[in-house]
């Protein structure tokens, strides 16, 4: 606006001063974007760029071919990969709901609590797990279901008696329990994370709303679908994308707790990538690229589906 | 001013003496802290269940009792003093996590400032990419990249080759996070202090860092948690154990006998859970604020 009054010389020094301050202000986001770039950015192009390769790490004596779609091909027809990608599904259908309801039900408890000392003391206990890294969940949770010395089996051997040491249930390993007893395991995991994004949801519903709705004779239950449901709804969609973008991913949990062999139930389309990657065979990095990039394809066709599965609604 | 206050807050603790319908909410409130405190031991108990394994003795540890007919403390000692690489390892996970935490909570908190106060004309295509990048499994389709760019400069099984991939794990949503705290201050508070004649870095260090503690708090300990126990991109990039965390050697260690026992396992684990907890009780006030200002807005 001011440089209307001035003359074009000085409002092109001006303008040069401005290019310079900006291009100085983007050294606050140049390190960021060094790393990221570096450590994210290039090694995803990478993986792209030789998944249509024939490239096998350990193999040093015969040069890299291009081979075109080839390696997707296989891994679409692959059985172990198929395999892999609905026992990813079969996890992510179980988990989905328990890291997403009882988070949302147990924020809605905590959200009441009037104590303020109590309200924080559960927040602090109902947080505890989120501070511990996930593989020392991970490995907690292999020996809380260890078959002879994990409290569960104990609990239900010697305390109940509700199974002897003969037929007690089998959690983890090669065991039909093993995803769901990892699901529930997450849900463990996730409770107070989610708790606290819920909580954060109902903290910005204005108090009026709520009162108003009772004054108007609005009991708890009605309250809950007609008030609070619809405020939260944002902050579960997100969730909803979120998790189901983790849980298709998962990787670190089926290898702890079922370790690198394919007869196990917990050996998942990213296992499968990671072992043919880094230890079967002479490592064809080519192909394990190409179900990496396969994997992350199909999640994120979901992930867009789900988008404008919930805008279409959003919008009506 | 002290005194009218305190007139009010009798008054109003009068009124709610006498509502009537004071006892019938008791029993609901009866039933709600009773859910939540549920709730509170399940996430509790297997916490509990390590804690006691730690201190039983190594024959009540096999037998599956839940509660020990002899307590024996001595695995700690056991484990610092008997396992060979334990001091190696927990060095390495010392230096590995405060480097990245350190990394990480700077280039973060420098980038989210610039993205909101500081006027970039391309500064939407970044954070376009960082949000994006959070939807995608970056983690998975570039651990291949990585350990390829890591063997090309030759750093395998090292220190620096886990801590420069480390700090990206959370970098896209640590400076998301720290772009929703700049956010909640006023352009207003930067503008007078540029008005002041103070540089970009000036208004950064003395004037936002105060305000945006918080904030850092929660960068802090997101960093934290997910470097200490990281096993996917330490089990690729290291394979010697005198290179590896402690969580990495303790992930790939099954129960047994001798060095490897229950009891001493469990110390062990103690050991690594231990700091972790305890740096979130003593934040844990700035924490919680942090989250409300802004870590769960986006």
């Amino acid at each position: 606006m001011a440089s209307t009054t001035l003359s074009p010389a000085v409002a092109r020094a001006h303008a040069r001063r401005r290019t310079l301050r900006e291009n100085i202000n983007w050294l606050f986001v140049i390190p960021a974007l060094i790393f990221f770039i570096g450590y994210s950015l290039y090694p995803i192009i990478q993986v792209f760029a030789i998944s249509f390769t024939d490239y096998k790490y350990l193999n040093v004596t015969d040069p890299t071919h291009f081979i075109g779609l080839q390696n997707y091909i296989d891994a679409l027809q692959d059985v172990k990969f198929q395999q892999g990608i609905w026992r990813a599904v079969y996890f992510t259908i179980l988990f989905l709901p328990g890291v997403i309801f009882i988070p949302l039900f147990v924020a809605i408890l905590v959200d009441r609590v009037k104590n303020r000392r109590l309200a924080t003391i559960y927040r602090v206990i109902l947080l505890i797990p989120a501070v511990i890294p996930g593989p020392m969940i991970f490995i907690l949770w292999r020996w809380m279901y260890d078959y002879e010395i994990g409290p569960i089996n104990v609990i239900l051997v010697d305390t109940l008696h509700l199974f002897t040491f003969r037929n007690a249930p089998q959690w983890v390993g090669d065991s039909p329990l093993s995803i769901p007893a990892i699901a529930m395991m997450e849900w463990w995991w996730g409770l107070g994370y989610h708790t606290m994004f819920f909580l954060a949801g109902l903290a910005s519903i204005p108090h009026e709303m709520t009162e108003a709705a009772r004054v108007d004779g609005a009991n708890e239950w009605n309250l809950f679908w007609k008030v609070t449901l619809p405020r939260l709804r944002p902050i579960m969609l997100i969730l909803v994308v979120l998790r189901f973008g983790t849980a298709m991913a998962v990787i670190e949990e089926f290898i702890i707790m079922g370790g690198l062999n394919s007869a196990m139930p917990t050996y998942t389309w990213t296992v499968y990538m990671w072992h043919t990657a880094f230890s079967l065979g002479s490592w064809p990095q080519g192909y394990a690229a190409a179900m990496g990039w396969l994997g992350a394809l199909s999640m994120l066709a979901v992930v867009a589906f789900l988008f404008w599965v919930f805008r279409d609604q959003d919008s009506k | 001013m002290e005194l009218t206050r305190k007139q009010t807050h009798a008054q109003t603790d009068a009124v709610s003496v006498t509502m009537p319908h004071r006892p019938r909410l008791k029993w609901t409130t009866l039933a709600m802290h009773a859910t939540i405190i549920f709730f509170c031991l399940i996430v509790l108990a297997p916490i509990a269940w390590v804690l006691l394994l730690s201190v039983k003795s190594i024959p009540d540890a096999y037998s599956g009792t839940l509660w020990p007919k002899a307590f024996d403390f001595t695995h700690y000692y056991y484990v610092i003093t008997e396992i060979p690489t334990i001091w190696q390892n927990m060095w390495n996970s010392v230096v590995v996590t405060l480097s990245v935490v350190f990394i990480t909570t700077t280039i973060a908190s420098l980038a989210g400032y610039a993205l909101v106060h500081l006027r970039l004309s391309f500064g939407w295509v970044v954070v376009t990419i960082f949000v994006m990048s959070l939807f995608f499994p970056t983690r998975i389709v570039s651990i291949i990249g990585i350990f390829q760019l890591q063997d090309t400069v030759g750093l395998i099984n090292t220190l620096p080759g886990l801590i420069l991939p480390y700090v990206t794990l959370n970098l896209a949503l640590s400076t998301l996070i720290m772009r929703g705290v700049f956010q909640g201050i006023s352009h207003e508070i930067a503008e007078s202090a540029k008005m002041d004649g103070a540089g970009a870095m000036r208004i950064f260090f003395q004037i936002m860092l105060p305000l945006i503690a918080n904030g850092l708090v929660v960068v802090v300990i997101v960093n934290f948690v997910t470097c200490w126990g990281e096993f996917l991109l330490a089990a690729t990039l290291t394979n010697d154990q005198s290179v590896r965390t402690l969580p990495v050697v303790l992930a790939t260690t099954f129960g047994g006998i001798g060095q490897w026992a229950w009891p001493r396992l469990a110390a062990m684990y103690i050991l690594v859970i231990t700091p972790g907890i305890l740096v979130f009780a003593a934040a844990q006030r700035w924490y919680m604020k942090g989250l409300q200002e802004g870590a769960l807005k986006f």
